[in-house]
């Protein structure tokens, strides 16, 4: 975990008070309602539908016991008493006042936390693989270097007023689960001959045109990190348009000029300013390195978690989809599902934000980290204590086992709390979990992602879910569009040696979407159509779409007569 | 740009009054170039007339360059630009404060094209964007109408640190 220095915390301090002096020449009617706008998106704060949404930003997805609970007092304090985790990483208030917001920010800062640049169209929070640093098929770990990006991103005087939104994420694993294919940069940090850098994608996206990324350098040493972002930001900056904002994003710049010559553009522009002032140097890289601190762990072997395991079907059930490998033998990371039926994906009471808090003091360092698929994990867990967790975490309703699988529904607010939404989400979400609230058979379709936003913007991702679900207006009322065979990785094409960043793939539709009350019952048919089709539980959902194609699922769903055994399909997976 | 200019200016960490205003060519009266008086501002049009004409001016002008221009449009390289007695400053025009062209020609203009004179941001400028400005190398700053000079002033030591060691502030 990064400890802010005298610098950072000068920054955040002096960040509030310029935005308190904002917020009082906004309320004295000294600043218009227009300029006020970019101001207070640059400090997370939106205008919503029932009041202004503040976004706080968790960089990197790491988070410490102290600044949870620091959470969890501002949402009790200024909020409902809860709190909504994003698909950035980032944590969102649905309900403070303009007014207090400075004091929010103020609060934030006494635990090194802000709210700056989640959103506009600036450099946002930089993410990562929630396994960082712990991961056992990671290459690189990406923790320092997504630090570097922080800072070098933070209040950048040139990169303040982009055409658009600008998002980057850095995987350090084998396996890519930050989903580097589909951001404005995607970074997978690599070696080669035995120095760290990293390979570059640039226009990947989703929104209402998604795209994914394109590789344009495969190797850039880690001293030349920041002058390629800044050669690649800088092209952005000065040729992406800026008379539409549904073109406005990089990957229409990519795909206009070609990525080829996209790359050419920044690579001529990138040897200009190689080895000036923002390259990294040794120094540096000591100085951020240094400022970290690293779980002192154990030395222990692997163990079976053993007896309560092969007697308690729920503990196994839980070990089995929410307890991840880790690099260090004895140790475990656990997600904590904030997944649960009910809810909204992604939100967390006061309470539990406490309750984990404390779990994490007692089992994980006291550190934790903000999943972008909306849930939380406690990374440095000695397998020894995974019972213990496992019963606390169930208490609280926070061991809802179904990590990876698919009531693990990664979801926007939604229209009932977003005003960009064409269509609610959460209820959606809500009836699915119901549909499939049998943990065994849930365990039984094995892993399958499941994406539902709200509208185009795909806060949620819906095009790289295996299942992807988009809201619609028709004529004034809510309909849902499904797409199949997205995928935010693994895909073989992206495959680099042993590496698979960059292997996202888009969904694709598979008709006319439906009404409401009707999803249920299409993601059941395709549920049971994958379990009819599958050559063996190893072939996962997304494997059958991938060898098999969208046609059988299609007309499983939209077939007039067909009559689908969901009874039997049932059975045949218990078998 | 309204003809009548604001009144003050930010220039090297201070205020001062603004006798610059912006000249309007009259082509069809054949005035392209404003008389040789101290404080026009003129457009990328008036100085190309200027490269070539009124080699005796005395009074120097500013240059306005809109923030979507290149430093290729001033048709010196650097050097020639600063040998020439008759420019004060280089000004680049904002037609929106979020127009972040402006910021990256600004750098341009300072570490490609190597301009190391004044250089003034004109047009929507905020209280809240001088201090990024500043450090792309702007060193003087004409207020949009409801910003206050003096509340710029202060602002532009709203940070008294900052992370990016390429871009210094340039005036606090």
């Amino acid at each position: 975990m990064y400890h802010y220095d005298e610098l950072d915390q000068g920054l955040i301090e002096q960040r509030v008070a310029q935005f308190r002096g904002q917020t009082r020449r906004f309320l004295d009617g000294r600043l218009s309602e227009d300029d006020f706008r970019t101001l207070r998106l640059q400090n997370g704060l939106y205008i919503q539908r029932h009041s202004p949404m503040l976004r706080v930003a968790i960089p990197y997805g790491m988070l410490a016991s102290y600044q949870l609970r620091k959470l969890a007092e501002i949402s009790r304090r200024w909020d409902k008493g809860y709190g909504h985790f994003t698909t950035r990483q980032n944590i969102q208030f649905n309900w403070p006042k303009l007014e207090d917001v400075p004091d929010i920010l103020a609060e934030l800062a006494t635990v090194q936390m802000h709210a700056i640049q989640t959103s506009g169209n600036c450099i946002r929070n930089t993410t990562t693989d929630h396994l960082a640093g712990v991961a056992a098929d990671e290459v690189i770990n990406p923790l320092i270097w997504c630090e570097i990006i922080r800072q070098w991103s933070v209040l950048h005087p040139e990169f303040a007023f982009l055409p658009r939104k600008f998002k980057i994420a850095v995987s350090g694993a084998a396996t890519d689960r930050a989903a580097v294919g589909v951001h404005d940069i995607g970074l997978q940090a690599m070696e080669q001959e035995g120095e760290v850098g990293f390979r570059v994608w640039v226009g990947g996206g989703l929104g209402r045109t998604p795209l994914v990324g394109h590789s344009i350098k495969p190797f850039v040493r880690w001293q030349d990190l920041l002058t390629y972002l800044q050669a690649v930001l800088r092209i952005y900056n000065l040729h992406g348009r800026r008379d539409n904002k549904y073109k406005a994003r990089i990957k229409i710049l990519v795909k206009d000029l070609t990525p080829a010559v996209f790359a050419q553009e920044v690579e001529t522009l990138w040897q200009r300013i190689k080895d000036g002032p923002d390259t990294i140097t040794q120094a540096q890289l000591q100085r951020i390195a240094h400022l970290f601190t690293w779980p002192e762990y154990e030395a222990l072997e692997d163990e079976h978690a053993g007896v309560p395991a092969t007697s308690n079907r729920a503990f196994a059930r839980w070990l089995r989809s929410n307890v991840h490998k880790h690099k260090q033998p004895g140790y475990a990371a656990v997600s904590v599902s904030l997944k649960a039926t009910g809810p909204a994906p992604g939100d967390i009471t006061a309470e539990q934000m406490e309750c984990v808090a404390e779990l994490a003091d007692r089992y994980s360092f006291g550190e934790l980290r903000v999943s972008h698929e909306q849930n939380l994990v406690l990374a440095d867990v000695r397998q020894r204590d995974l019972f213990a967790l496992w019963q606390a975490l169930d208490g609280s309703g926070l061991a809802t086992p179904n990590i990876g699988l698919l009531t693990n529904i990664v979801s926007c607010p939604g229209g009932d709390y977003c005003s960009l939404a064409n269509a609610a989400s959460i209820p959606v979400a809500r009836a699915i979990q119901q549909q499939f609230d049998d943990l065994d058979y849930l365990h039984d379709i094995g892993p399958l992602d499941l994406n539902i936003s709200g509208c185009m913007n795909a806060c949620s991702h819906h095009h790289i879910g295996h299942i992807g679900i988009l809201g619609v207006d028709k004529n004034g009322q809510e309909w849902y569009q499904v797409t199949l065979g997205g995928r935010q990785n693994g895909a073989n094409q992206g495959r680099v040696g042993r590496v698979g960043a960059g292997g996202a793939l888009l969904g694709r539709v598979i008709g006319p979407a439906f009404a409401r009350a009707q999803i249920p019952e299409v993601v059941q048919k395709l549920v049971t159509t994958y379990l009819q089709l599958r050559d063996s539980e190893n072939e996962h959902f997304i494997d059958v779409v991938e060898r098999l194609g969208i046609e059988s699922f299609k007309q499983a769903v939209y077939a007039k007569h067909a009559e689908p055994d969901d009874q039997k399909a049932k059975e045949m997976a218990h078998a | 740009m309204p003809e009548s200019a604001a009144s003050k200016l930010i220039r090297n960490g201070q205020l001062e009054d603004n006798p610059w205003r912006l000249y309007q060519p009259d082509p069809a009266a054949g005035c392209a170039l404003p008389p040789d008086t101290p404080g026009w501002m003129i457009e990328l049009s008036s100085w190309k007339e200027l490269l070539h004409a009124q080699p005796g001016r005395k009074c120097p002008v500013g240059i306005v360059m809109p923030s979507d221009g290149d430093c290729s449009d001033l048709m010196l390289d650097a050097e020639a630009l600063h040998a020439r007695k008759d420019v004060a400053f280089i000004a680049i025009q904002f037609l929106q404060y979020g127009d972040g062209r402006g910021y990256s020609l600004a750098w341009m203009l300072r570490q490609e094209y190597g301009w190391s004179g004044e250089l003034r941001a004109v047009g929507d400028v905020l209280i809240d964007t001088v201090h990024y400005l500043a450090r792309c190398g702007f060193t003087s700053f004409v207020m949009k109408p409801g910003h206050d000079p003096a509340l710029a002033l202060e602002s532009l030591r709203a940070f008294s640190g900052h992370y990016q060691p390429g871009y210094a502030n340039s005036v606090a």
